[in-house]
């Protein structure tokens, strides 16, 4: 079975391109600092499903230093990765003027310098591993809508989600002569805990400034995911999928 | 345990798969002489990582880059030793 590793893989989005990523028949290990019921219960249902496998692995991604040593123990304990999908992330919100500097470096280490680094890791193994598995390899960031069009209170959170658009784009070309491939994946709004601080009305105008006048769910952006990591992607890469029911359109 | 036929046996599979041609390879012949591009050049220190356990790149920048292929070979059997 062919490794992924999805970070912030224990509830929200990850949780669901986890799910999606094992019904596939990845061995997924899903990361993140704490357990979860819904992850427990969907490792109980992939067991009793018997395809594809899904696994939890506790790492605090604040821990930049230990990056290094958290990829050589993965790829002891499941093998050599196939896929990295950079899922999580923080969405602190806060007017820029009146954000402590601290609150801003932790958004952009947990959001930026955290997946990059984690990504330089995993590359190295893919690379090592050549010999073993061949080339090839799909790594996918998870960006937002708000990395391109903006919305008042994100302007640390919008900047870490462009950042890792010029990264998907640059890496991709870089990484292309392996048979790698690099892609970002743009949700809209979507009701997980990152957004629970929205209120009802905030999400009715946002659907109703949507095409579809709809919010898009965890399983459309996980189905997103799970295209990337499909046989029918293998000549997409450098490119952001948008998945926002026309928000942006 | 000996690394130079470890390094050279990498740098020839490394070549053929990223479709390189290699020059003959000598200790005295210059790395960026050598076929192998930059792209290369990290696959065989990652998988160099793998293989033996060490890195020698990883020093934040106090290690100047080898010149020759002697010299990378030299550079590997000193943090192997
Ligand atoms: N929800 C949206 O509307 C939306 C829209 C666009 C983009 N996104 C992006 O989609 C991604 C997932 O969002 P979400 O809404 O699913 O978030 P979420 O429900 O808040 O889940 C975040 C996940 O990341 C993990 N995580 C947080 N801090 C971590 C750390 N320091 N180390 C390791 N894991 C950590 C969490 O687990 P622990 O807390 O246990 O560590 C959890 O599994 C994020 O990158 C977000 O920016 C979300």
């Amino acid at each position: 079975m062919r490794n992924v590793l999805v970070t912030g893989g224990s509830r929200g989005l990850g949780l669901g391109m986890a799910q999606r990523l094992a019904a596939a028949g990845f061995q997924v290990v899903a990361l993140a600092r704490k357990d979860s019921d819904a992850l427990a219960a969907a490792r109980a249902q992939v067991a009793q499903e018997g395809r594809g496998a899904l696994h939890f692995h506790a790492f605090d991604l604040a821990d930049i230093d230990g990056i290094g040593a958290l990829v050589k123990d993965l790829r002891g304990a499941y093998g050599p990765f196939h896929g990295l999908v950079n899922n999580a992330g923080l969405g602190t919100a806060g007017i820029l003027a009146s954000m402590p500097d601290s609150a801003i470096e932790q958004l952009i280490r947990l959001n930026i310098v955290s997946p990059v680094t984690l990504t330089k890791y995993v590359v190295r193994s893919m690379m090592a591993a050549q010999r073993e598995i061949g080339q090839g390899g799909r790594i996918v960031n998870i960006a937002s809508i708000v990395g391109s069009t903006g919305y008042s209170g994100l302007s640390i959170y919008s900047a870490t989600k462009a950042a890792l658009v010029g990264f998907t784009r640059s890496l991709a070309r870089e990484l292309g002569p392996l048979g790698i491939t690099v892609n970002a994946v743009a949700p809209g709004f979507v009701d997980t805990e990152m957004t629970h601080t929205l209120t009802g009305a905030q999400r009715g105008q946002i659907a109703r400034r949507s095409a579809l006048q709809r919010l898009p769910t965890v399983e459309d952006v996980a189905g997103a995911v799970d295209f990337l990591f499909s046989d029918a992607a293998r000549n997409v890469t450098g490119t952001v999928m948008t998945i926002d029911a026309g928000n942006t359109a | 345990m000996s690394v130079r036929p470890i390094i050279l046996e990498n740098i020839v599979r490394i070549a053929q798969q990223q479709k390189k041609p290699l020059a003959p390879l000598t200790d005295e012949l210059p790395l960026l002489e050598s076929g192998l591009d930059s792209l290369c050049i990290a696959i065989l220190v990652a998988s160099l990582d793998d293989s033996l356990g060490v890195d020698p790149f990883d020093r934040d920048g106090d290690v100047a880059f080898p010149v020759t292929i002697g010299d990378l070979i030299g550079l590997y059997e000193h943090a192997t030793a």
